[in-house]
């Protein structure tokens, strides 16, 4: 750490090199926190959360009960105990809630000002953040499974909708219509994800085991379909030719940078995709339990040195890094499956929601006082603390020698 | 850590948990803190043990590892951490949070486990919570989404509280639609039970008068005084002294001397008066009523008088039945009053009293309130009153039977019923029993318990062909009103009494006892006796043609042309049939012989020294052929005793005796000798159990469905049960494989 600080000062180290290593540091060292908590707001398990990227600091959740809140992220209390408020929420009492379980919420990209949830009612909602409520309904036909909004879009506008329809629609916000579709699946959308890097690049995951990339620009059909097999005649069989997975495809993520692309599938596999040619890098992260029939969202971090991918995994998250698929560590804390998990890049903290109506936050543990340099402080704070929480000492009665 | 440590750990927690007791013991328990104290290492391998033994599918198991987990967790932070970090697979296996992982059998064990958990993780909630942030979480895990109520000390779950709830809601509207209908009831009965009351007071006020005795003074009584005018039919006061009369008849015929009688009244009397003074006043009373003509003294002056004379002196000895009580004997006088009790009696006991003590039960388990209850409680003390008093009365009922029965014969002599019950069986030729309603109709009086008013005399039944002398006291104008509707009645033929007596004219007169057989039943009794010696054969054709010679018997007229009808007569040839022909004549009587039964014994000897008892006619199951044996059960002819003793041996050479694992262990102490008992004893012991002190789970699969299952599901059985199958199936598959119907199965 020292060295690393000295080499920044000196100039001898690109800038972002410290800082990827701290960050490694904070994600490798993730932990459940005491001080940090989530207000309980939802009643029913919390399939989906968003992190706003324009200041980092509110989140949203949306539940199987419908509701919508927005909790804020920041401490301003100055102590270390923190429990994170509910700013506001889009409860069952509002008029204008969802019916039924909220499969996605997302922040517009440029403004806290509005955000878009999607439900298994059939709709999908633009929402005026501070009158809550909803600025455009879109209707479809069958449930929503997951929207996405392109997070660097400057040229168009588009919320991409997964359906249960097997075609994928394309949705303006400048116009309030639907205005495209894309053809090609032939089973219900289960995720669609817009690429970091490109603004009209467009993956989706469906049911029929196959992921297919699109560009928007060019309607007539997908760019290319993800094979497991890369193509290898001789290990597909003809029904599992040009397929992703050997079972529903339901979980899909970007790398940071959008060169890479991340599936989940029920045969309790991860793979991880060449996005540009759609060519399987074969990274084998084990099994990686999966029951969900419905999206699962998982989230790769951002500015680490190795990136990390923080997947659920049942009752618990899996840590792996991203390129070697080494599973780094399990993040057990739920006490029913986890739904969904959110990277805050900021403060390298990981947030999770699952069906034991928890979020929970995992923040970076501190580094511990140093020992060598400063050994009566430590004594003084290990016997302090205690006294502080004296359920950490060991309470042998004497009676037992 | 050193390697002992480990393994006395390991043995350690076994023991405890294979213990199969619900607590722990206690030094054992101490031992394993005693060396978790030492490091961390031996907290790791206890942990790492304790959670394998809760991974057992066996609730004891886990019961006690979850105790040893318990201790330890108050005790050591490092296991504290290492439990916490594995929190829900500790939840899973103690407090069954995994719906697809239930608890494991025995069920007394498993549901201990869990109220104890559930108990322990609050505890450890209020203690560690704030600490350890996975305990915090999973406490709200628990209690919000699993709905555990930690308060509730059953522990249970959210469903099976709300299915309690409703129950105890279901039960509270049952409970309240049977308090209203009770309530209705009661409002609508209540006049009808005072009524009773009412009725059954005045009854017994004038079977007794002043009757109240003191210990049965209830609140009916005192709520409802006596009121002349309200006693239903308001019988006339001059009838009380003839119920009076039979109480000291009852006395007299009961238990004293002639001469005795009036110094006893007396000595009685001033017994009571001594006693009780209540008993006293309504035995003078009565006695002034009943024996006014007597004795003219007042009871008083009588007492004065016994004193005086000094006859109640020691010499005199006195037996004196007391107990005696009252008696109230029927007589054609009362009799109508005491019906009347009777009936009143009996409705309050069948149906009243049952009535009420309903209610009183609907009342309090539902909790209704107060005045309902008290409601009901004195109705139901006031008639249970009214019982009490009706058996203090002693009512003589089966002189009351008799008097139904009989016609109206005088009151006191009761040895001249039986000529009174030859007249009974005329009625029961035709009517044993004549509903109340159709009384009338068969010109009977209808019963004076169903009549309003209770001064008529119980009527006396049907006696036409004798005029019922003037009883004493019944009323003359409605006897003979009776008789003379009797005589219209015989004049009129569609009436029963004319068919009776038609009946009475024509038929010779009944035998001695009273039976309902008449002449048609008795003829047919002397041709069944006949019926004994001759046989009896069905009627048929051989008997029609009895002696008779039949012209076309066994004739067929055989048509030779096939034409239906257009035919020449001639064409037509008659054939004789011999087998028809034979058929008239003959008839085939089968002898089946007869059945007798089987009267000697098997007599093979058992094992415990009897001889067989089974009766088979040739063979017994057990024994082979029944032959013929002494008394011991050796068979009487040689071979047969040699065959027997050659299967003998050959059985004992199956399975010779001294193979008997004991007797050859014993064999084996006292010679030194090996001669492999173990190997036979092992071969018919089953394996020992590994731990005797849990409770076994096998042990409960032994049900009758397990043991049917065993037998069914069986492999052979399965085999032999598709092979008769399929060779069913293949042989219809030969037969009909041209038939598409039978081509699909």
């Amino acid at each position: 750490m020292l060295g690393y600080l000295t080499a920044r000062q000196a100039g001898l180290d690109d800038p972002l090199r410290l800082r990827r290593a701290e960050s490694t540091r904070r994600v490798q060292s993730l932990k459940l926190n005491p001080d940090r908590d989530v207000d309980r707001i939802h009643g029913n398990g919390i399939n989906t959360i968003d992190i706003e990227a324009i200041e980092g600091r509110y989140m949203l959740s949306g539940g199987a009960d419908g509701v919508v809140v927005i909790y804020d992220l920041e401490n301003y209390s100055g102590k270390q105990q923190y429990t994170c408020k509910a700013v506001c929420s889009i409860g069952r009492s509002n008029r204008h809630v969802h019916k039924f379980s909220v499969e996605t919420v997302q922040w517009y990209p440029y403004d806290t000002g509005m955000f878009v949830s999607s439900s298994f009612d059939k709709t999908m909602k633009v929402w005026d953040t501070e009158t809550l409520k909803p600025a455009e309904v879109f209707e479809f036909e069958g449930n929503v499974y997951n929207h996405h909004l392109s997070p660097i879009a400057r040229k168009h506008s588009l919320i991409a909708v997964g359906t249960k329809n097997p075609k994928i629609q394309l949705c303006d916000l400048k116009s309030g219509s639907r205005i495209h579709i894309l053809q090609g699946h032939r089973a219900e959308v289960l995720s669609v994800r817009w690429s970091p890097r490109y603004e009209h690049i467009l993956a989706s995951a469906s049911a029929d085991s196959k992921v297919k990339v699109w560009d928007v620009r060019r309607a007539s059909g997908s760019l290319f379909t993800l094979d497991q097999h890369n193509g290898d005649k001789s290990k597909a069989s003809s029904e599992a030719v040009n397929t992703a997975h050997n079972g529903r495809v339901n979980g899909l993520c970007f790398s940071g940078d959008g060169l890479h692309l991340l599936t989940t599938g029920t045969d309790d596999r991860m793979r991880l995709w060449n996005s540009a040619t759609g060519e399987n890098t074969l990274v084998n992260y084990g099994k990686v339990c999966n029951e969900s029939r419905k999206r699962l969202q998982f989230t790769v971090s951002r500015g680490c040195s190795p990136e990390f991918v923080f997947v659920p995994c049942g009752s618990s998250v899996a840590v792996y890094a991203l390129h070697t698929g080494e599973l780094v560590t399990m993040l057990r804390g739920h006490y029913n499956n986890v739904d969904c998990c959110e990277f805050h890049p900021d403060y390298q903290e990981l947030y999770s929601g699952g069906k034991d109506c928890n979020i929970l936050a995992w923040v970076p543990v501190l580094r511990a006082p140093d020992v060598e340099e400063e050994p009566d402080s430590t004594k003084k704070s290990a016997a302090g603390q205690p006294s502080v929480n004296p359920a950490f000492e060991d309470a042998w009665s004497s009676d037992e020698d | 850590m050193e390697l002992s440590q480990r393994d006395r750990l390991s043995e350690l927690v076994e023991e405890l948990t294979t213990s199969g007791r619900p607590q722990l013991n206690e030094d054992k328990m101490k031992e394993i803190k005693k060396i978790c104290k030492v490091s961390n290492d031996c907290i790791d391998h206890v942990y790492h043990t304790i959670m394998s033994q809760l991974n057992q599918e066996h609730a004891e198991i886990r019961l006690s590892a979850f105790q040893i987990a318990s201790e330890l967790f108050s005790r050591s932070h490092h296991f504290r951490t290492l439990l916490v970090d594995n929190f829900q697979e500790f939840l899973e296996l103690t407090v069954e949070t995994d719906l697809e992982q239930p608890l494991p059998p025995p069920k007394e064990a498993a549901k201990k486990l869990k109220t104890l958990a559930i108990q322990t993780i609050q505890s450890w909630q209020a203690t560690y919570g704030t600490a350890y942030k996975k305990v915090a979480l999973g406490y709200h895990f628990l209690k919000q989404v699993k709905k555990v109520d930690f308060q509730d000390a059953e522990a249970r779950t959210v469903a099976e509280r709300r299915r309690e709830e409703e129950r105890q809601r279901k039960m509270a509207r049952i409970y309240k639609e049977r308090v209203e209908a009770a309530s209705k009831d009661m409002e609508e009965s209540q006049q009808e039970i005072e009524a009773i009351l009412m009725e059954m007071e005045s009854c017994m006020k004038l079977l007794i008068p002043g009757f109240e005795l003191p210990g049965i003074q209830t609140s009916s009584s005192s709520r409802s005084p006596p009121n002349p005018q309200q006693a239903s039919g308001s019988p006339s006061l001059d009838e009380q002294p003839c119920c009076s009369r039979d109480l000291k008849d009852d006395w007299k015929e009961g238990e004293m001397k002639e001469k005795q009688k009036e110094r006893r009244i007396q000595e009685d009397t001033d017994m009571v008066g001594e006693k009780k003074g209540k008993e006293e006043k309504k035995s003078e009373g009565s006695e002034d009523e009943e024996e006014s003509g007597e004795e003219n003294e007042e009871p008083l002056d009588e007492d004065c008088f016994i004193r005086d004379s000094g006859l109640i002196s020691h010499s005199y000895s006195l037996d004196l039945n007391i107990s005696q009580g009252l008696h109230v004997k029927e007589t054609e006088d009362n009799e109508a009053v005491i019906s009347t009790v009777i009936d009143l009696h009996r409705l309050i006991q069948t149906k009243h009293l049952p009535a009420v003590q309903g209610w009183v039960q609907v009342f309090t388990k539902a909790g209704a309130d107060e005045q309902l209850l008290r409601k009901a409680l004195d109705l139901k003390s006031s008639l249970e009153a009214a019982l009490q008093k009706h058996k203090e009365l002693h009512i003589d009922y089966k002189t009351r039977v008799r008097r139904v029965m009989k016609a109206s014969a005088d009151g006191e002599d009761e040895e001249d019923d039986d000529d009174d019950f030859d007249e009974v069986p005329e009625k029961e030729g035709y009517e044993p029993h004549i509903p109340e309603h159709l009384r009338a109709e068969y010109g009977l009086d209808p019963l004076p318990s169903t009549s309003t008013a209770p001064v008529t005399k119980k009527p006396p039944a049907k006696r036409p062909a004798a005029p019922p002398p003037p009883p004493s006291s019944s009323l003359p104008s409605s006897s003979s009103r009776r008789l003379k509707r009797l005589i219209e009645e015989e004049q009129d033929p569609t009436c029963a009494a004319a068919t009776l007596r038609l009946l009475r004219q024509n038929l010779p007169p009944p035998p001695a006892e009273p039976s309902s057989s008449s002449g048609p039943s008795s003829s047919q009794s002397s041709s069944d006796q006949k019926a004994v010696d001759t046989p009896v054969v069905p009627f048929g054709l051989d008997l029609y043609y009895w002696g008779e010679e039949q012209p076309n018997a066994g004739k067929i007229i055989k048509a030779a042309s096939q034409h239906q009808f257009w035919v020449h007569a001639e064409v037509n040839e008659e054939v004789q049939n011999e087998e028809l022909l034979a058929e008239s004549r003959s008839r085939y009587i089968s002898f089946p012989g007869k059945f007798t039964p089987v009267s000697h014994h098997c007599n093979a000897p058992l094992g415990n020294g009897k001889l067989c008892p089974r009766q088979d006619r040739h063979k017994c199951p057990f024994h082979g052929p029944i032959i013929p044996r002494d008394q011991e059960g050796k068979p009487c002819r040689e071979e047969d005793r040699l065959r027997e003793q050659q299967e003998e041996r050959r059985k004992r050479e199956e399975q010779p005796d001294w193979r008997d694992a004991e007797l050859m262990r014993d064999i084996e102490a006292a010679t030194g000798e090996d001669l492999g008992s173990d190997r036979v004893g092992k071969k018919r012991g089953g394996k020992k159990k590994k731990y005797p002190n849990l409770s076994d789970l096998k042990q409960n699969a032994n049900t009758a469905r397990s043991r049917l299952e065993k037998k069914v599901f069986n492999k052979s059985a399965m085999r032999r049960v598709a092979d008769v199958m399929a060779k069913a199936d293949s042989r219809k598959h030969e037969k009909f494989s041209n038939q598409f119907n039978y081509s699909l199965n």
